[in-house]
């Protein structure tokens, strides 16, 4: 299995130079507790509601920022080309509508400090008092 | 239910949506080369050498280079009314068909609640696990899914359609109830392949469900079906031992792991018409070194009116691209459906004889 270990090489090495964290912000008055699984059932479309029962609204980020391929792997555990084709499954077959995406870690920020429903994830580094963060990866 | 009105609901409701709400449109293609290498085809039928790729649209490979039987590109339109009331429409065209665009999906959705939608209109029949996005190869590991589960000749219905989904502890458990029919006038598995005459198909008082269970990396499905058919070639009725209609029943579990980048993908179903049984299943494994999945994959079909096949396929994909895959497979058809009965005479039972080919292409989603 010598050829199976150095393929995998380039692999644990770009994973060690992803620095950035990524940080799951809500409105600052959403006070439900909310794990990475239910974070990932949100993402994922297998649930609409947090655990309190209210609604919640999932804002993605658009494919070209650099934090979605971390949250993608950090928090949901696939790549995003696997995301991709999950959600090509749902969306052909009428059993599910991927989150809305915006483009930007400022147009997440904003779109969580305005609706206390919201769910969404930015840099860590970009984090404010606009918004609360549940969780960091 | 009414096809051409259904239709013709869903559209105006499409088109009554551009006024308030935007119509997204979102689409899927797939351009595949593929050719056998080697094949015995059947000399009883004056089958050259053969691979039948796909059963349900007959798209199948020759001695020469094909680009149509798996090429395949699909449109969809969807169109949010608003309170809960979507319109969807898509329009698919296949290689196999001359890449004639048809609609293949037509229906109104009304969401409940969080847990239940209502669907009516024309969708895809959920036999199998891999029905449902049967065209959409972005969305799944082959180049098509194995060729000896997927030889159903009725593959969309008329309908209404339930769909739920709830979490239960650590489950999401989903799934769907259904109820429809449909009339295929000049089918063409059974028209073109199986047969030269024209056969109009009807699958009628079909009723089916679906139960999916699914967890971390465990990933299992529950399917039933059952309906009556009824068959007219040339025109004439098709009678099965005196009687004009026969029932079916259609059963199938499929269980896929996804694990620490290895995946297992199994699929078991059993059709019983007029209790003579279908049996198939499939079992693939493949392995995931980030971009590039290698796959082994073996499928078989085994009736007991003497329809025997199996594939054995190798292949991998390759996602080189945000929104596009590339695959390359190798199948191996095996098909044992020659049968020489104890009196000495054949029930010939072959589909396109044994066969080796080779397929490679993109798959992608916008």
């Amino acid at each position: 299995m010598k050829w199976l270990k150095i393929s995998l090489i380039p692999l644990v090495l770009s994973a060690q130079f992803a620095f950035a964290e990524v940080a799951v912000i809500v409105h600052p008055s959403n006070a439900a507790a909310i794990d990475q699984a239910e974070i990932t059932r949100l993402f994922t479309g297998r649930g609409a509601t947090f655990a309190s029962g209210s609604k919640a609204t999932p804002i993605n980020q658009a494919e070209s920022a650099a934090v979605r391929g971390d949250f993608d792997s950090k928090v949901l555990g696939k790549s995003s080309s696997q995301m991709k084709a999950y959600w090509s499954k749902l969306v052909f077959t009428g059993k599910g509508t991927p989150p809305k995406e915006v483009a930007d870690d400022a147009a997440v920020k904003a779109a969580v400090a305005a609706d206390a429903t919201a769910i969404g994830y930015i840099d860590a580094s970009k984090v404010d008092g606009t918004v609360k963060v549940i969780g960091k990866f | 239910m009414n096809k051409s009105l259904m239709v013709l609901a869903v559209s105006a409701a499409l088109t009554a949506g551009t006024a308030q709400a935007e119509i997204s449109v979102t689409g899927f293609a797939s351009v595949y080369g593929g050719k056998v290498l080697s094949g015995t085809g059947v000399e009883d039928f004056g089958l050259g050498p053969t691979f039948l790729a796909t059963y349900p649209t007959v798209g199948y490979y020759e001695d020469a280079w094909s680009f149509k039987p798996d090429s395949k590109y699909g449109l969809q339109f969807s169109s949010d009314l608003g309170q809960g009331l979507t319109a969807t429409a898509q329009l698919v065209g296949r290689g196999a068909d001359d890449y004639n665009a048809e609609l293949e999906w037509a229906y109104l959705s009304y969401e409940i609640n969080d847990h239940w939608t209502i669907q009516a209109g024309k969708k895809r029949l959920p036999l199998y696990y891999y029905s449902d996005f049967f065209d959409v190869g972005y969305a799944y590991l082959w180049v098509r899914p194995p060729a000896d589960n997927y030889t159903w000749q009725i593959f969309n219905y008329n309908g209404v359609n339930a769909q739920f989904n709830y979490q239960v502890g650590d489950w999401a458990v989903g799934g769907n109830l259904y109820t429809g029919r449909e009339d295929d006038p000049n089918n063409k598995l059974l028209s073109e392949f199986f047969g030269s005459q024209p056969v109009r198909e009807i699958w009628k008082d079909i009723m089916g469900g679906v139960l999916t269970l699914n967890r971390d990396w465990l990933d299992l499905r529950l399917t039933y079906m059952q309906y009556t058919n009824e068959r007219y070639r040339n025109g004439v009725r098709v009678t099965w031992d005196g009687k004009d209609t026969r029932d079916g029943t259609f059963k199938g579990l499929a269980a896929n792991i996804d694990y620490n980048n290895w995946l297992l993908l199994t699929e078991f179903n059993k059709l019983t018409l007029d209790s003579s049984d279908f049996d198939t299943y499939m079992v693939s494994t493949g392995y995931r070194f980030d971009k590039f999945t290698p796959y082994v994959s073996y499928a078989d079909f085994y009736s007991e009116g003497g329809e025997k096949h199996n594939t054995t396929s190798l292949g991998f994909r390759w996602d080189f691209h945000s929104s596009a895959a590339f695959k390359l497979q190798y199948d191996k058809v095996e098909d044992n459906g020659y049968n020489v009965l104890p009196d000495n005479t054949v029930n010939n039972q072959m589909v396109a004889g044994d066969s080796t080919a080779i397929t490679f292409g993109v798959d992608l989603v916008f």
